[in-house]
């Protein structure tokens, strides 16, 4: 039988796992040069938090997105609290997805990841550059959002696989 | 699902969405960016950041060079023409030279305005979702430098001004930024306008001149510099070249289309003048 002061450390390791992972993604994100492709960027974060959700239930995912929403407000010099809110709902809502309907394999994951990162920066295209009435706008989503939505749903397998990894190393034993 | 809507959970989780949109509000109303758990969190990743910044050195748009092969082939035969010639001129270069060149750098730009005082800074951080040029910076409020702090190349070209100054870091807008009006003027013919941001020209790295004179003699590659006026930024730094004139779609004036003297999409070094009284 775990013993409650053993079952406590393993949540704690993991949930600090979780963190530092998501400072690695904000780096990487965010470190000028990597992985630049053109005006493309992919993104970390995001697929990161999908990944916990999609470990860890829609409660603590969804807590642990907006966590990581409000680091990424931090570093792209949104509003605080935007794209926490919604990565919020972003994540509640994959996970609740992937529990119902999916099966969760890489495939999937892409998929998903696919679909809400083109939600959330179509939300950020919405407000910060089409609402303003920038010229181009149609242009600008196809050649920028698109591509950005893309590019991080094809890496998101790699959040995937590092969420899955802390979250076996610090499962609990049966 | 009317118990999966009463669950304390999901109360829980509702109540954390408020308090989100509640911050943000707040953020909205007060000018401000960021908040206090956003702070601290900003200066856990900063080390992580700096480090990466560091690293990131040697895999600097790899894909990017990729893409680009042949203008690269093509680049690569002139610089190792120009690397023969240079051969005999230049030392080895290793980190101690590059901080060399860059207070040599700032020596220089100090001479252009000595007047003011200079903070060197490094570029941390560059987010996926900013498309007019907006970067991060390594230095903040604990170093000297505040809110509005004009930012110049290392060669004294004008970058921005710091939007929001953290603890240890501190975010820059750039003139790429629609909405950053800097009062200028053509060193040559004293034309004076708005540089402004432009939503066409920002992905190319380049700005406009707004409102200079129907009739003015302005030319392609005249120099742009600042005129001091409204306060925001100190007289006579410069800005860039005109790239090309544009009649204004009413006729009435005449837009400049500005090639920054900075490469503001590619910087990784920068000044920060945090005090430009000094003097007066």
């Amino acid at each position: 039988m775990t013993s409650r002061r053993k079952r406590n450390l393993l949540l704690a390791g993991k949930w600090a796992g979780y963190f530092v992972l998501l400072l690695l993604a904000a780096t990487l994100q965010t470190t000028p040069g990597f992985l630049v492709l053109g005006e493309i960027r992919p993104v970390f974060i995001l697929p990161l938090c999908l990944a916990v959700a999609v470990c860890e239930g829609e409660y603590p995912g969804a807590f642990f997105g907006a966590v990581g929403g409000l680091l990424w407000d931090f570093t792209s010099g949104r509003p605080g609290g935007l794209l926490a809110l919604e990565l919020l709902f972003v994540c509640f809502g994959a996970a609740i997805l992937v529990e119902l309907y999916l099966r969760l394999n890489s495939m999937n994951f892409v998929l998903v990841s696919g679909v809400c990162a083109l939600l959330v920066t179509g939300v950020d295209f919405l407000f910060f550059y089409a609402m303003p009435g920038y010229a181009g706008a149609a242009g600008r989503y196809f050649e920028v959002v698109l591509p950005i939505a893309v590019f991080t749903a094809a890496l998101s397998p790699l959040s995937l696989w590092a969420a899955r990894w802390v979250h076996r190393r610090f499962a609990l034993p049966e | 699902m009317r118990d999966f809507f009463n669950t304390k959970k999901f109360k829980i989780l509702l109540a954390v969405a408020v308090v989100l949109a509640g911050m943000m509000a707040w953020a909205g109303a007060n000018g401000r960016l960021t908040n206090a758990p956003q702070e601290l969190m900003g200066a856990l990743l900063t080390p992580f950041q700096k480090a990466a910044q560091l690293l990131g050195g040697g895999v600097d748009g790899l894909l990017d060079k990729y893409v680009r092969i042949d203008q690269i082939i093509a680049e690569n035969e002139q610089l190792q023409q120009e690397n023969q010639e240079l051969r005999d001129q230049l030392v080895d270069y290793d980190q101690l030279a590059a901080e060399n060149k860059a207070f040599r750098d700032l020596l220089n730009i100090r001479e252009e305005n000595p007047e003011f005082q200079y903070a060197s800074a490094f570029v941390i951080s560059r987010d996926p979702l900013d498309r007019f040029g907006g970067f991060t910076i390594d230095q903040g409020t604990l170093n000297g430098v505040e809110k509005g702090d004009v930012v110049v190349s290392d060669k004294g070209y004008l970058v921005g001004r710091v939007l929001e100054a953290d603890l240890n870091s501190s975010k820059v807008m750039t003139i790429l930024q629609p909405g950053s009006y800097v009062a200028c003027l053509v060193s040559r013919t004293r034309d004076s306008g708005n540089l402004n941001g432009s939503a066409d020209y920002a992905a190319d790295g380049m700005c406009v001149l707004e409102n200079l004179p129907r009739d003015t003699l302005a030319m392609v590659g005249d120099e742009i510099i600042t005129t001091g006026l409204g306060g925001e930024f100190p007289a006579n730094i410069r800005v860039g070249t005109i790239l090309e004139l544009l009649p204004e779609d009413s006729g009435t004036s005449t837009i400049a289309v500005v090639e920054p003297g900075a490469d503001i999409n590619k910087l990784t070094h920068v000044f920060i003048v945090t005090d430009d009284s000094a003097g007066e």
